[in-house]
């Protein structure tokens, strides 16, 4: 399988505060990842390393084979990495309709705009927002809301998704709903994910693997199946006693 | 017992608060509309060929004022609010200075410089050219920081996303047109000011409206024309005014409301680190710099050191007196008044909306309505309608929205502690003593020294309504600008913009101090 993201030796500190460091793992094509810990332990730090909003302070980040981040720099522009991003608080434009915050999303898609607005009519319709297209963003549920920022994500054809606990908001039933119907798009557009949460179980619904930070470290990395066999972690010990 | 749940639900007594509020801020207009005979009244709609003409070459002034500050003051803004540079923090607080000079003091210094170029009348630097460029030295700060203001509460998941989309070009394309309402409509305010100011326009030899209504009371008696006038400018202010304060006050309460965002940092890099500081000395040059530099010339060949400071020693004590008054009964007013707007969206929409329109009214309409009512008063009235408190009276109500809106902020913010303290029965005076008034002073004082910042460079007020031998400073500077030494007139503005430095300094280094402690 080939590497899609290889993250080697990274460490982040802020202010000589350190977050993280010795953080090593590969993810493959197709594959879909969960980045599992307390809160605070880093999580959404990686996430924006890998996506260029953020630069390391030691290590390499590389994607698709292309080193994209080193120590202090940022070499490959996020906009320019090919992936996509959820936020953990959408970050939608409560001024722009549902579709326009879509078609934002499509700044670097090299098209005209009726292709542009094709391609970002094609997105809501797998996400089922097609008929809101026109209500603004901040008129619609949070479940909806959910659904555009998904639809923003994928209409530019990402290769990897990032998703930042994208559902931390949500009720039971809408999560559930809501990580079937990813799963479903992931498989189909053959799109790789790394998915940031604190939940597991919200993990193990949506991601094949798991790599648990903890203490400023990568405590266990590995199939889910291997994981629960014998859990090194407190997050999968706790998880598994439930 | 009241209990302190009284504060945050609604009740009638909110909106009698506001009416009251605004009654007071505007009772010297509305006397002045009242005891004007009806025929003045019905006269205001007929004006000599004299007043339309000042009027028009203030209403171009007024649109090409938008133009310059909103296309120099949106990008700079936008780009103070993404990027950090060197010395970041000290050239934003000093674009800070324009707004807190008097126009006429810059309007002077390019006068100055003018001269000493030996540059003809039609050139840059006087006439209409001369005029839109003063009031651009104000309209554009002021345009520039509010953008900042509106850019920062843009969160950085929002700015993330557009980053991710298609990197910083796209991101600063968002957030000009996300923030471009809120800045576009304070150009037009900052225009709608520029009406009421008679300072450059006389100096610079485009004389507006405002300067027409100085002449019929100060140089030909005519307070009835000079009312007429001024009641049609403040017709005018209103026609043009209410509508974008109808636009602005959603946004502007929106704005003061507290929010769960998570403020972007400031980005970084080798580009903007280079381009940053020469973008903003630049400005700095031009805002500041330019009318400093036509004070300080003439001041190389004769420095009439001991002259300006007897004249500044007359008039410190008035214009101290002046600003600490209005900044108390200014401060009074504007809490008082978002205290009774309190969380309730509706309600500080409505007072917005009064907030900008009293503040955009020309401050003559309020000295004149002041003057008529102190003729109309008994003797006994006369320490309130003849005095030195009523010219920082009149300055209290053209200020006060200022504090009104910080203290609107700070309440906005206000953590739901109430609730708590509502449940264990605390008492209404009991949760204000400890909890309410040590929150909204921290609102309170830094509000109080703008106002007294703003009030001590207002002219047109202290002009109409300051006793006898009790001039401030700027009018001090206003009244001598034509007959005096030129040095003499820059050893003054020097004084002037100095001092408002030295306050903007220590204002500067207090909130350094306060963010590293916080």
């Amino acid at each position: 399988m080939t590497a899609l993201v290889q993250v080697q030796d990274l460490r982040k500190s802020y202010d000589g505060h350190l977050v993280f460091q010795s953080v090593c793992f590969e993810l493959h094509v197709g594959q879909h990842l969960a980045l599992l810990g307390p809160s605070g332990c880093g999580k959404s730090t990686l996430l924006r390393l890998v996506a260029g909003l953020d630069m390391p302070t030691e290590g390499q980040l590389w994607l698709d084979g292309r080193l994209v981040s080193e120590r202090n720099r940022v070499l490959v522009s996020p906009h320019e990495r090919k992936l996509a991003m959820v936020f953990q608080d959408l970050a939608l434009w409560p001024t722009l309709n549902a579709l326009d915050n879509v078609l934002l999303g499509m700044a670097r898609v090299p098209l005209d705009k009726c292709g542009r607005r094709a391609q970002a009519l094609e997105a809501p319709r797998i996400c089922k927002i097609d008929a809101l297209a026109r209500r603004k963003s901040a008129a619609l549920s949070l479940g909806q809301q959910q659904r555009v920022a998904l639809a923003r994500a994928l209409t530019v054809r990402p290769r990897l998704l990032l998703l930042d606990e994208p559902f931390s908001s949500l009720d039971l039933p809408l999560k559930q709903e809501l990580i079937a119907e990813l799963s479903d798009l992931a498989a189909k557009l053959s799109i790789t994910l790394l998915l940031v949460t604190h939940d597991p179980a919200e993990a193990k619904a949506l991601c094949s693997h798991a790599l648990v930070l903890e203490d400023g470290r990568i405590c266990e990395n590995g199939p889910w199946t291997e994981l629960m066999g014998s859990p090194a972690s407190k997050t999968l010990r706790a998880f598994a006693r439930t | 017992m009241i209990s302190c749940a009284a504060f945050e639900q609604p009740g009638r007594w909110r909106m009698v608060g506001i009416a009251l509020a605004f009654l007071v801020a505007l009772a010297p207009a509305l006397a002045l509309l009242t005891m004007m005979e009806a025929s003045a009244l019905a006269a205001t709609a007929t004006f000599s060929s004299a007043f339309v003409g000042s009027l028009a070459r203030s209403m171009r002034v007024a649109c090409a004022v938008v133009g310059v500050s909103v296309v120099v003051g949106l990008p700079t803004g936008v780009f103070a609010s993404v990027y950090a540079f060197p010395l970041r923090r000290l050239l934003l607080a000093l674009l800070a200075l324009p707004l807190l000079v008097p126009s006429f003091i810059s309007a002077i210094g390019l006068s100055m410089l003018r001269r000493a170029f030996d540059l003809s009348a039609d050139s840059l630097l006087s006439g209409f050219a001369g005029t839109v460029l003063t009031f651009a030295l104000f309209g554009t700060p002021l345009v520039m920081f509010i953008t900042l203001a509106s850019a920062r509460s843009i969160s950085r998941s929002q700015m993330d996303a557009a980053r991710l989309a298609g990197g910083e070009r796209h991101l600063f394309h968002r957030i000009v047109w996300e923030v471009f309402p809120a800045s576009a409509l304070t150009g037009v305010l900052a225009g709608v000011l520029t009406l009421s100011d008679p300072g450059p326009g006389q100096i610079l030899g485009y004389s507006g409206v405002a300067s027409e209504i100085l002449v019929s009371l100060a140089a030909q008696y005519d307070f009835a024309a000079a009312a007429r006038q001024c009641v049609s400018l403040a017709g005018v202010v209103l026609v043009i005014g209410l509508p974008v304060a109808l636009l602005l006050a959603p946004r502007l309460a929106s704005g003061l409301l507290a929010r769960d965002t998570t403020f972007a940092p400031l980005a970084r890099g080798r580009a903007v680190a280079g381009l940053g500081p020469v973008l903003f000395t630049a400005l700095l040059v031009l805002t500041v710099a330019l009318p400093l530099a036509g004070f300080l010339q003439p001041l190389f060949r004769s420095f009439p050191a001991d002259r300006a400071m007897r004249e500044v020693g007359r008039t410190l004590g008035n214009t101290f007196s002046y600003a600490a008054g209005a900044s108390a009964l200014a401060t009074m007013l504007g809490v008082g008044l978002a205290v009774c707007a309190g969380r309730s969206v509706r309600l500080r929409i409505i007072s917005l909306v009064g907030l900008l329109l009293v503040f955009a009214l020309p401050p003559a309409l309020g000295a004149l309505g002041l003057i008529q009512l102190a003729g109309a008063s008994s003797a006994q009235l006369d320490p309130v309608l003849r005095g030195p408190f009523t010219v920082s009276l009149a300055l209290a109500l053209r200020f006060f929205p200022v504090a009104a809106v910080f203290a609107m902020r700070r309440l906005g913010s206000t953590s739901p502690s109430w609730a708590a303290a509502a449940v264990h029965g605390v008492s209404l005076t009991a949760f204000g003593r400890k909890v309410l008034v040590p929150w909204l002073a921290s609102a309170a004082l830094p509000a109080a020294l703008l106002i007294a910042l703003l009030a001590t460079a207002d002219v047109s007020s202290v002009l109409l309504l300051h006793p006898p031998g009790k001039g401030s400073l700027p009018l001090a500077i206003f009244t001598v600008m034509a007959n005096a030494p030129e040095a003499l007139v820059g050893a003054l503005c020097l004084a002037y913009v100095g001092g408002a430095a030295l306050l903007l300094g220590l204002g500067w280094l207090a909130t350094i101090s306060f963010s590293r402690q916080s």
